[in-house]
C-alpha cells in the first residue's frame, strides 16, 4: 500500500470506526434487539490492531483520556443514582454487596490458583473481577427504560462492588509494589493514599459544583452542561496526578446528588454527547483486546465467568427474601451484576505506569473482558425483562 | 348482570381509599415500583387493605369501616407508617397528591392485571393519563334509597370538597393554573360526571338494566362519577378529591363528609331536585380551577357565593353534628384550611417558588406524607 494511503486510513481509522459502530448498534438493536453496546464492542474489537488491523495500536493518549471522560461521565450519573439513605434503611442490601464482592473474589482467586496461575495476578484478576461494568448496566437500564427493584439494586450493587474492586485493586497492587520494590512507602503511595484522595477530590467537585450552579440560578437549564465540563476537568485532573478519576467522578456523583441539585429526564446519559461519548468507550475497551492474547486465557476465562457469575448470583438469592425481594428478583439481580469489561480494562490501563510487568500476563483476564463486553450486556438485558422491569410497549 | 341488591349499611360508617403515588427518592420521578411493593407488603399483616391501581407507580390503600375521627385517623397513621417503612426498604418514596408534577404518562407501565389491560386497550392513552390519584369517600347507607338521597342532596357541597383537598397544581412539568388538574383528566371519560337524577333505588335499577342493554357498561366500575352508590357496600361514595399530602386532611375531609350527610339526612335542607344541576358542572369548574378562591353559584337563590364562605359558613351550621361524632379536632382542620392555611394546591405553590423546580414539589409532597406539613 502507497504510504500516502496508510497515513490517510490512520487518519480517519478512528471515526469512521465510531461511524461503523453507531450503524452496528442501530441494526443490532432493531434486527437482534441487541443491547448497542454490545455491537460497538464487536466492532471495536474485529478493527482493533491485533485483528483487522484497522485501528492503530493505542497505548495511552487522547483516546484513552477520552475513555476516561466518557467512563467519567458514566460514573457520575450512577453516583447521582445511588441514595446511601437506603443502606441505613435497608442493612442487607449492605451485606449483600459485601457477599457478593467477596464472594466473587474468594471464588475467581480459588479457580486462578487452580490453574496454577501465580499469587500476584491471581489476585489482580480476583480483585478486578468483583466490580460489575457500571457502564454497560446504566446503559442497559437506560436503554430498556427499566425500574424496579432490580434495576434499582444492580446499579448500586455496581456502584458498591466496583468501590470495592477498586481497594482491593489497590491494595494488591501495593503488596505487588512491596514485593518488588521493597518500597514500604511508594506501596502506601500507590494504593490507598491514591484512593482516599480521590475521593476527596471528587467529594470536593461535589460540594463545590452545586454550590456553584445554585448561586447562578437557573439549576433546570444549567445543570447538565455544568456537571459534564465539571467532569471533563476532574478526569483530566486526576489523571494528570495520577489518581483514580473512576472514584474521584464516582464520589463527585453521589456527593451531588445529596447535595440535591436534581438532573431532569432529559438529561439521563447526558443526552447525545453521553451517547456520543459510550460509542467511544466502548470500541476504545475492545481495541484493547489482541485475539492471540484473549485465546491463550479462554479457558481460564470461561472458569472465571462462571465461579463468578454463581458467587454474585448465590449471595443475591441468599439476602433476597430478608432483603425484602422474591428469590427470583434476587437470582436475576445477580444475573443482572454480569457485566466486566470497561471498568477493568480501564483500571489496568491506569495501573500501567506503575510497572507492574505481571498485568500484561492477565490474558485471562483479556478473554473475560471479550466475552463479557459482548454478552455481559444482553444478560443484563435479559435478566431486567425476566424481571418485568423494563419499559413495555402497549400492544407490542 | 344485573346489577347488585343494595346491602344497608350502619349509617355514617365512613371508609377511606387513598390512592398513593410511588416515586424514586433520587429522580423524584414515578417509580414502577407497585409490584415490589405488594410483595414485600403481602409478608407481613398489613394495617387495613392495600391493591394495585391501573398503573405500576400508584398503590391504592384502603381503611376498614370506620365510625369516628380517631379511629380513622389512628388507622390512616398506621398504614402510613407501614407504607413509608416498606417503601424505604425498597428505596421507594410514597407521597399524595392528585398528580405527579412532572411524569410523562405515555412513560407509564400498566399493571399486570386483566381488567387494567382491558381499560387500557379500550381507553389507550387516556388510561395512562389517568395516572392521577384521588381520594374515595365511602359513606354507610341504611337503605338505598337513603343513599340515593344523600347523593344528589349532597350535589351543591361538592366543590367544597373540590376545593379543600385540591392538591394537583401541576401536570406534565407545568403549573396548569388549576387547584384541581387531576379532575380534568377523570373528565375526559364518557362516563364521567354526574350520576342520573333518580331517587328510587327501583328506577336506578331500570336505569342500569338499560345501559347495561347498550353494552356500555358492565358494571358500577364502569361509572365514573363524582359520586357513585356502591350496592355491595351499602354505600355512596364520594371521589371527586384529590389524595391531600396528608392522611391527617384525608381524615378530616371524611369526618366532614360525615358531619354533612348527617346535617342532610336530618332532612335539614330542601329535597334534591334536578334543577339543582343545572349549575353543578359551573360550580365545580370554579372548585377546580381556583380552589377556595372560586365563586360557586347557588342552585336555588342563584346568588354567587364565595367558596371560603360557603364553606366557612357550612361548618357552622353542621357544628352539632360533628360534636355528635365525636370530629370536633376534624372540622377545625378543615376550617383552618379554609380559613388561614389555604389547600395543598397552595401549598404545593409556594414550594415550587422556594425549590425552584417541579422536583423540590415531589421532595415536599413525600416529607408531607412521611411527617405531616410543617408549614
Amino acid at each position: 500500500m502507497p504510504e500516502a494511503v496508510t497515513v490517510l486510513l490512520r487518519e480517519i481509522a478512528w471515526p469512521f470506526a465510531l461511524l461503523l459502530a453507531w450503524a452496528a448498534g442501530e441494526l443490532g438493536q432493531r434486527w437482534l434487539r441487541l443491547p448497542r453496546i454490545s455491537s460497538y464492542g464487536i466492532v471495536g474489537f474485529l478493527l482493533a490492531a491485533g485483528q483487522a488491523g484497522v485501528l492503530p495500536a493505542l497505548s495511552g493518549g487522547p483516546m484513552a483520556l477520552l475513555a476516561n471522560v466518557a467512563f467519567g461521565l458514566i460514573l457520575f450519573e450512577l453516583g447521582y443514582r445511588i441514595n446511601l439513605g437506603w443502606l441505613r434503611a435497608n442493612p442487607w442490601l449492605g451485606v449483600t454487596s459485601l457477599v457478593e464482592a467477596g464472594g466473587a473474589f474468594a471464588a475467581v482467586l480459588a479457580v486462578a490458583l487452580a490453574f496454577a496461575v501465580p499469587l500476584l495476578p491471581a489476585l489482580l484478576l480476583a480483585a478486578l473481577s468483583m466490580a460489575t461494568s457500571p457502564a454497560a448496566v446504566l446503559r442497559v437500564a437506560n436503554e430498556l427504560r427499566s425500574s424496579g427493584q432490580v434495576t434499582e439494586r444492580t446499579l448500586h450493587l455496581a456502584a458498591f462492588n466496583c468501590v470495592l474492586a477498586l481497594i482491593v485493586f489497590k491494595v494488591v497492587v501495593g503488596y505487588g509494589l512491596l514485593l518488588s520494590d521493597g518500597g514500604i512507602l511508594r506501596a502506601l503511595w500507590g494504593s490507598l493514599v491514591t484512593l482516599a484522595v480521590s475521593a476527596g477530590l471528587g467529594a470536593l467537585f461535589g460540594v463545590a459544583v452545586p454550590w456553584l450552579l445554585r448561586r447562578l440560578g437557573g439549576i433546570d437549564r444549567n445543570a447538565t452542561l455544568a456537571f459534564a465540563v465539571a467532569v471533563l476537568a476532574l478526569t483530566a485532573l486526576a489523571h494528570a496526578l495520577k489518581f483514580s478519576p473512576l472514584l474521584a467522578t464516582l464520589a463527585f456523583g453521589i456527593v451531588a446528588r445529596h447535595r440535591r441539585v436534581v438532573l431532569s429526564q432529559a438529561q439521563r446519559n447526558f443526552g447525545t454527547l453521553g451517547d456520543l461519548l459510550t460509542i467511544l468507550l466502548f470500541v476504545f475497551v475492545a481495541a484493547t483486546i489482541d485475539w492471540r492474547q484473549a485465546a491463550a486465557g479462554a479457558w481460564l476465562a470461561l472458569a472465571v465467568i462462571a465461579a463468578r457469575l454463581l458467587a454474585k448470583t448465590a449471595a443475591t438469592t441468599l439476602f433476597a427474601g430478608i432483603g425484602g425481594i422474591s428469590w427470583r428478583k434476587g437470582g436475576l439481580t445477580g444475573l443482572a451484576l454480569t457485566p466486566l469489561s470497561v471498568f477493568a480494562v480501564l483500571l489496568l490501563e491506569q495501573t500501567r505506569h506503575l510497572g507492574l510487568g505481571q498485568l500484561d500476563q492477565l490474558e485471562a483476564l483479556m478473554a473475560m473482558v471479550l466475552l463479557l463486553e459482548v454478552v455481559g450486556p444482553i444478560v443484563t438485558q435479559r435478566a431486567l425483562i425476566w424481571a418485568g422491569e423494563a419499559a413495555r410497549r402497549e400492544g407490542a | 348482570m344485573p346489577l347488585e341488591a343494595f346491602r344497608p349499611s350502619e349509617p355514617l360508617t365512613l371508609g377511606v381509599e387513598l390512592e398513593l403515588q410511588l416515586v424514586n427518592p433520587t429522580s423524584y420521578d414515578l417509580a414502577d415500583a407497585a409490584s415490589d411493593m405488594l410483595h414485600l407488603l403481602a409478608r407481613s399483616r398489613f394495617p387495613g387493605d392495600v391493591k394495585p391501581e391501573i398503573t405500576e407507580s400508584m398503590i391504592e390503600v384502603a381503611t376498614d369501616v370506620q365510625r369516628n375521627h380517631d379511629e380513622l385517623l389512628a388507622q390512616l397513621r398506621r398504614i402510613r407508617d407501614a407504607l413509608v417503612a416498606a417503601g424505604a426498604r425498597l428505596n421507594v418514596a410514597v407521597c399524595g397528591g392528585g398528580t405527579h408534577p412532572f411524569q410523562r404518562w405515555f412513560n407509564q407501565r400498566i399493571f399486570s392485571k386483566p381488567r387494567f389491560k382491558e381499560i387500557s386497550a379500550l381507553y389507550g392513552y387516556l388510561a395512562k393519563q389517568f395516572t392521577v390519584f384521588g381520594q374515595h369517600v365511602h359513606v354507610g347507607c341504611a337503605s338505598a334509597d337513603e343513599a340515593l338521597y344523600l347523593l344528589h342532596a349532597l350535589n351543591r357541597y361538592l366543590p367544597h370538597f373540590i376545593a379543600l383537598s385540591a392538591s394537583s397544581p401541576y401536570s406534565q412539568g407545568v403549573d396548569t393554573l388549576f387547584d384541581s388538574a387531576r379532575l380534568n383528566s377523570v373528565f375526559a371519560f364518557p362516563l364521567s360526571g354526574r350520576a342520573p337524577f333518580l331517587l328510587e333505588w327501583a328506577a336506578f335499577e331500570a336505569y342500569f338494566a338499560k345501559m347495561e342493554k347498550t353494552g356500555v357498561v358492565k358494571s358500577m366500575k364502569d361509572f365514573y362519577w363524582d359520586i357513585r352508590p356502591k350496592p355491595e357496600f351499602g354505600t355512596i361514595e364520594l371521589r371527586v378529591g384529590d389524595t391531600p399530602l396528608t392522611v391527617e386532611h384525608a381524615a378530616a375531609l371524611a369526618c366532614y363528609l360525615q358531619a354533612l350527610c348527617r346535617h342532610l339526612l336530618a332532612r335539614a335542607e330542601p329535597p334534591p331536585r334536578e334543577d339543582d344541576y343545572l349549575v353543578y358542572n359551573y360550580n365545580r369548574f370554579q372548585a377546580c380551577r381556583f380552589g377556595l378562591d372560586g365563586v360557586i353559584v347557588h342552585p336555588r337563590s342563584h346568588d354567587s357565593l364565595s367558596l371560603r364562605e360557603d364553606i366557612l359558613a357550612t361548618l357552622e351550621s353542621i357544628g352539632p353534628q360533628a360534636e355528635a361524632l365525636g370530629s370536633r379536632a376534624a372540622l377545625e382542620g378543615i376550617r383552618a384550611v379554609a380559613a388561614r392555611e389555604g389547600n395543598d394546591a397552595g401549598y404545593l405553590r409556594r414550594q415550587h417558588a422556594q425549590a425552584g423546580s417541579v422536583e423540590g414539589v415531589v421532595d415536599a409532597a413525600i416529607r408531607c406524607f412521611k411527617e405531616g406539613k410543617t408549614t
